[in-house]
């Protein structure tokens, strides 16, 4: 569990993730305005972990989702992604490869859905999802606000009170937290 | 009879043909031959080659052998008129100085630099090795590498090679159609792009100065200074930099190397000149 | 490409809700004892089922291979695999057959009935060689150019798995070489939706096919019953 903090929420008709942008180097900050957050085929996927491995994992997921389109015609379902996304890192797991831990979220003709996976690649299809130290501060708080189908502005309120309470309690100042939002027209970016 | 004869490996895995799974779809053998040279390397011919090192370094066996050059302070950082970069110049191993004249800005070519901190032996091969991978893109696609392309060249070899005790902490700065980029690369594979870099185990005073000073609207003269002062304060505080200061400029037409080698004995009393103070206080 | 024609005759036809094969069994002997044995019909998956006609040998090592690919792809990705990406991969594994010298293809054709999110019921045929397509009626097997005659005419869009099951039994009775076919020399597999909205496949009970195959018979009156009675 690395100093970052990663949040995801499900809502009525869309998924809302967000990231700190901060990339370390030991104690040093080497980025405070990286991007964690993915955009894979229609969908978002937010990676924490050492930076080479996020960067390294979501590349090669990315390409092999559009790959899966491209040969069958067909985009791939959150579920699909998510379950081949879990095999990779199953796979890893005892080649070592790649320790990250990852959200992912996506909107399919059955409605929205998150998925939690850690770099252990254990894979829960949740409402709300966090990762990192992060989690520890704000996970009580998303069950206590969070509420099935919730418009956009009430989601980003709730992301917005986890960032709050993250900059009180946490002694480590993530900066930069990027916010994206995925429904079934696309992503966008949200600023907070 | 023929029949024998016939190369039936396929049945046991016909796909190789027809391609339907992900995991079967590894390039042909042909890449391999067309590089210009291999791109691994022995290892040493012990049972454990990845902690050879450490391995050898506990017996005792070659006293001081193991120690590597490390400990270095570089830094790079765009700015309105290009990129700047500075690094020091001494070679410690362990506690001792192994040279105070070591160049650790490694010109790529005409428009791309590398820097190196950590085994000097491990940067200085890689980024050569770099060298050759541009020019080798230069030759096939009749245009310059991207600073973006070769950057990822060198990080994809350190991912290659991750874990098993190569020991770099690269900058690798340029100039290309889309302007100047700067890279920060590692031996974990990390990579990443930015405006503000320090790397080495000066790094941290370095940051110190650099950000207080930094903006994007310095002019050359105040660039290059901020990068000499930057480097001089980690030299002054961390005990595995020193030497001389050696700067470079990256602009639309390439790099100027601006300060080639300046003591930093020398900028310590300069500056502490300009504060009224003698330097030996 | 012989046994393929000389198969007991196969058909398979889409309807708006559902798709349907049939077969008939070629019956060397009496003393064969077939009571539980699948000869023409083979389930993939949950909702996917296949006809085959050629070498059966051959065949089952391709139906172990669908199998196994349908399971493949649940297991990768939580979800049963498309139809035509399950043909798809049959036929790249057919195709790879045909390409190199000393090596003799799969004597098989299959026709591919089921069901999937993406585009529905779907119906497909391939060849030894590697081509596949997808169709709304198909036949394969003895007497097919007459199947598919009687399918062209009497196909219509927006079929009921029902008024589908009539037209199969209707070809079959003409295309087969006896006069009054019955359950024990035929398989009737479907894949339908139930009234709950599930996908489910089944095979058809012998009393089921009995009844379809005499509903489809010439009636009396009808030009076999007239002829015969003059």
């Amino acid at each position: 569990m690395g100093t970052e903090a990663m949040l995801g929420l499900t809502g009525k008709d869309f998924v809302i993730l967000a990231a700190d942008g901060q990339a370390a180097y030991s104690i040093i900050r080497l980025k405070n305005d990286a991007d964690k957050i993915w955009k894979v085929g229609k969908m978002l996927f937010a990676c924490s972990g050492p930076p080479a491995d996020a960067g390294n994992f979501m590349e090669f997921i990315e390409k092999n989702v559009i790959l899966n389109e491209l040969r069958t015609g067909i985009p791939m379902s959150t579920k699909a992604a998510a379950s081949f996304t879990r095999n990779e890192l199953a796979h890893a797991l005892r080649k070592g490869p790649f320790q990250t831990d990852l959200l992912v979220a996506g909107v399919d003709n059955d409605g929205p859905s998150l998925y939690f996976m850690d770099y252990l690649a254990s894979s829960e299809k949740v409402n709300k999802a966090a990762h990192g130290y992060g989690a520890m501060f704000t996970l009580g708080l998303m069950d206590r606000y969070w509420k099935p189908n919730m418009e956009e502005a009430e989601a980003i309120d709730i992301i917005k009170k986890c960032i709050k309470e993250l900059e009180t309690r946490f002694i480590v100042e993530l900066p930069n937290f990027k916010c994206k939002i995925v429904n079934k027209d696309g992503v966008k970016e949200v600023k907070l | 009879m023929v029949v024998a004869a016939i190369d039936m490996s396929f049945m046991e895995d016909p796909s190789r043909f027809c391609k339907s799974h992900f995991r079967e779809d590894e390039e042909g053998d042909f890449e391999a031959e067309m590089r210009p040279e291999p791109l691994s390397f022995a290892m040493a011919p012990v049972a454990n080659p990845k902690t050879f090192c450490l391995d050898m370094k506990k017996t005792g066996e070659a006293p001081g052998l193991m120690d590597f050059k490390k400990g270095t302070t570089t830094l790079g950082f765009v700015f309105q008129g290009g990129i700047i970069i500075a690094v020091d110049s001494r070679a410690s191993m362990g506690s001792y100085i192994g040279s105070q004249t070591v160049k650790k800005v490694i010109e790529i070519n005409d428009f791309l630099l590398g820097t190196m901190a950590g085994g000097a032996a491990d940067c200085s091969f890689w980024e050569r090795h770099l060298a050759r991978l541009c020019r080798m893109h230069e030759l096939r696609e009749k245009e310059r590498i991207s600073v973006a392309a070769a950057s990822k060249l060198l990080a994809n070899i350190f991912w290659q090679y991750r874990g098993q005790g190569l020991s770099c902490g690269t900058m690798v700065a340029g100039w290309d159609k889309k302007g100047p980029s700067l890279y920060m690369v590692d031996d974990q594979g990390d990579r990443h792009k930015g405006n503000v870099f320090s790397v080495g185990s000066g790094s941290t005073f370095a940051y110190g100065v650099l950000d207080t000073g930094y903006r994007h609207d310095l002019t050359v003269e105040e660039a290059v200074e901020l990068g000499r002062r930057s480097i001089y304060h980690a030299t002054h505080r961390d005990g595995a930099s020193g030497g001389v200061v050696r700067v470079y400029h990256v602009h639309e037409k390439g790099w100027t190397k601006v300060i080639g080698g300046e003591d930093v004995n020398k900028l310590h009393y300069m500056y502490a000149a300009e504060k009224g103070l003698r330097g030996d206080e | 490409m012989e046994a393929i024609n000389l198969a007991g005759s196969t058909v398979g036809v889409l309807a708006e809700d559902g798709v349907i094969l049939a077969g008939e069994k070629k019956t060397t002997s009496k003393l064969l004892d077939q009571a539980k044995q699948h000869e023409k019909l083979f389930q993939l998956d949950d909702t996917m089922f296949c006809a085959v006609a050629g070498i059966t040998s051959d065949a089952n090592i391709l139906i172990n291979r669908l199998r196994l690919t349908a399971q493949q792809h649940a297991y990768s990705f939580s979800e049963a695999m498309p139809v035509e990406q399950l043909v798809t991969s049959i036929c790249d594994y057919k195709q790879g057959y045909t390409q190199f010298g000393g090596l003799r293809p799969f004597g098989v054709s299959f026709l591919v009935a089921g069901y999937d999110a993406h585009h529905g019921f779907q119906l497909y045929h391939t060849d030894p060689s590697g081509n596949f397509s997808g169709w709304k009626g198909y036949a394969i097997g003895v007497n097919n150019n007459t199947a598919m005659q009687i399918m062209r005419q009497d196909w219509k869009p927006g079929m009921k798995l029902q008024e589908a099951l009539e037209l199969t039994a209707k070809t079959l009775v003409k295309t087969m070489d006896t006069a009054s076919p019955t359950a024990e020399r035929l398989e009737f597999g479907i894949v339908y939706k139930t009234a709950e909205g599930q996908v489910k496949f089944r095979m058809l009970k012998d009393t089921e096919i009995n009844k379809l195959m005499a509903d489809a018979a010439p009636k009396e009156g009808e030009e076999g019953a007239a002829s015969s009675s003059t």
